[in-house]
């Protein structure tokens, strides 16, 4: 099961536990472990960098993470895009320091090294003064990650020579995770990406995407003041009592018997109620929001098991889709701090109507003021904070909701669990996060994250 | 002659200095609601058609510096009518929106006030806000920018018709926006 490259030593042994369902704390602090995400899951994976629609015209660029790196996303004047390093090869500076923008070249405000829209150094003060016209400007570019590529407007760079093609990186998984936007139009991103900071360890994050557990304890507000439409008919009794000893009458939500999960190579999954439980949960008021999913072209392109998915899923190892269109990017920064952008989404040919009641929907739920993320944010601190103790760290953390009953069906290219509300992507996504890191060969890594038959 | 003209500036200057007073006043009172938690109280200070907008601001070169900020229509931190607000403060008193429970502590400091405008019925003023949030045992947060308000006359003193908040950060270094401005 273990197998190491030099890269990737003992810190990797026992760290998941997929028959106990257990996990080493160490993951969410360990300085080592950081390093080794960085180099061989965000210096492998092809990574989501922005939507087409968010650089329309040539010279339009945007700036966007790859693990620690950042490059610039800009419009060729061909038409064309490309990703560069936004370092200066002179002496490192940034060549841009804008979020966001359009230029005609990236001129460096150290020494005026001048880049193309390209990336070429056109430009060198000195060329004949200083530099005795001896230095070879094509030597010097602005580097660029060995692969770029977009699927449907969706624009992701890669690191690695290697890598598989973008389409087979994402699988019928990770495709369908982004024709859930694609799907619904001629899709735009909304001018502003929103930006945050927080304490907490990128992967509880991922953790949270698939975890239909927690919303109806810590949305309960939420869910109170009707911000989250759920039929409350069903209340727990199973236990959570409030500080004075009396029972927290908890809504169980009715995604509950019905899930749909999927796990896919490479760490992609899918896990959250089904396109059904979604509907009947959100009632009549939202009918005309989810028109667009039976349509004949959407139930076509979908097939059978993608009408099921109602939503949450996530492209490994960092980008989640959110059922109201919105793309959720999470940064890591360090162990203990991650960076969360939100990319939302329209149909350029939506109604005024339509697109203000589309946009107040994921102003108001995401975010940091979002009436569902407030909350979630600091569980995610807080969990980060507390298992990082010198004791609290050898408390396994436990992944064992249906575990053992996780049938994995085989169809189409997927692999389907039928199940009530679980923890089987959680555990998929940290199974194959430790595949990641071992360093193995792409091969290995997709034959090593293949579900078998059982969760 | 000049006595009288001398008495005529000091009248309008009295005016302005009442004025000035009665909106810092308000502000004050604002505040100390917020820092209070009094939620309830603070939400009956927003006419019914006002506006709570937090646009997102970008880090623009200074010749795209007029794309700073989003605009309503695009995404923004805060878009709210007074029945989202009243929301917001609703599920502040649920007593299970665990974000401000245990609560933050709040300090609003109100400053550098400038009335604008003011055509008699409303009137735009300008005010600088530090909002300094400590939360549990040692979270501490420090926000600060720029209000834009519109504020109605009515029989009781001022109500709020529109509150635009121009952060002075671009990436928000703060896990939620849980408080208001
Ligand atoms: S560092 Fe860019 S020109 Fe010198
Ligand atoms: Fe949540």
């Amino acid at each position: 099961m273990t197998s190491t490259s030099p890269d990737a030593p003992d810190v990797l042994d026992g760290l998941i536990d997929l028959e106990r369902g257990e996990i080493d704390r160490r993951i969410f602090s360990d300085e080592q472990i950081f390093e080794l995400e960085m180099k061989h899951i965000f210096g492998r994976a092809w990574l989501f960098l922005c939507h087409e629609s968010q650089i329309p015209k040539k010279g339009d660029f945007f700036e966007a993470p790859m693990g620690r790196d950042n490059v610039l996303v800009v419009r060729q004047r061909d038409g064309g895009i490309k990703a560069l390093l936004n370092t200066c090869t002179h002496r490192g500076n940034a060549v841009c320091r804008a979020e966001e923008g359009n230029v005609k070249n990236f001129m460096c405000t150290y020494h005026g090294w001048t880049f193309g829209l390209d990336g070429e150094l056109v430009g060198v003060p000195g060329m004949s003064s200083f530099y005795r016209d001896e230095l070879d400007k094509a030597q010097h570019p602005l580097r660029q990650p060995a692969q770029l590529a977009s699927y449907r407007g969706f624009v992701f760079a890669t690191f690695d020579p290697d890598a598989p093609p973008l389409e087979d990186f994402l699988g019928r998984t990770g495709r369908l995770s982004l024709d859930l936007i694609a799907e619904r139009g001629d899709m735009e991103v909304v001018p502003g990406i929103q930006k945050f900071v927080l304490n907490c360890n990128w992967k509880f994050t991922v953790d949270n995407v698939f975890d239909f557990y927690h919303p109806q304890i810590t949305h309960m507000s939420a869910i109170a003041v009707g911000a989250i439409p759920v039929s409350t008919d069903a209340i727990d009794d199973g236990g959570a009592k409030n500080e004075e000893g009396a029972d927290l009458s908890v809504p169980q939500l009715p995604t509950d018997a019905e899930n749909v999960v999927m796990i896919a190579q490479y760490g992609h999954a899918i896990s959250g109620p089904s396109q059904h439980a979604v509907e009947k949960t959100a009632g009549e008021a939202y009918r005309d929001v989810f028109a667009w999913r039976h349509t004949p072209e959407a139930e076509v392109a979908f097939g059978p098991e993608g009408n099921a998915v109602g939503g949450h899923p996530h492209i490994f190892p960092t980008s989640w889709i959110t059922v109201d269109c919105q793309l959720s990017l999470r940064i890591p920064r360090s162990p203990g701090v991650t960076e969360v952008w939100w990319f939302s989404f329209r149909d350029k040919k939506a109604g005024p109507a339509e697109r203000a009641a589309q946009l107040a929907r994921q102003i108001h739920s995401f975010g940091p003021a979002g009436l569902l993320e407030q909350e979630d944010g600091e569980n995610w601190s807080q969990s980060t904070l507390q298992t990082r103790g010198g004791q609290a760290r050898r408390v396994p953390q436990a992944l064992k909701m249906g575990l053992g009953h996780g049938k994995v069906r085989a169809c189409d290219g997927l692999h389907i669990i039928e199940s009530p509300v679980n923890e089987y992507a959680q555990l998929w996504t940290y199974h194959a996060w430790r595949e990641w890191l071992t360093g193995s060969s792409w091969d290995e890594l997709r034959e090593r994250t293949t579900p078998g038959d059982l969760l | 002659m000049t006595i009288e003209l001398e008495r005529g500036a000091d009248q309008t200057l009295l005016t302005q200095m009442l004025l000035q007073h009665q909106v810092e006043r308000f502000y004050y009172d604002e505040a100390a609601l917020l820092d209070a938690h009094r939620y309830d109280e603070w939400i009956t200070l927003f006419t019914e058609d006002t506006h709570y907008f937090m646009p997102l601001r970008r880090t623009m070169p200074r010749r795209q510096l007029h794309k700073e900020f989003t605009q309503p229509g695009e995404m923004a931190f805060f878009d709210d009518d007074h029945l989202m607000l009243s929301l917001r403060v609703q599920k502040l008193s649920t007593g299970t929106a665990w974000a401000e429970d245990p609560p933050s502590r709040t300090r609003h400091l109100v400053t550098n006030v400038r009335i604008l405008s003011d055509d008699g019925a409303e009137l735009v003023s300008e005010s600088h806000f530090l909002l300094h949030r400590t939360r549990l045992r040692d979270d501490l947060d420090q926000w600060v920018g720029r209000r834009e308000d519109t504020l109605r006359r009515d029989a009781d003193g001022f109500k709020i018709a529109r509150r635009h908040v121009f952060l002075d950060q671009t990436v928000l270094h703060s896990q939620n926006l849980s408080n208001f401005f």
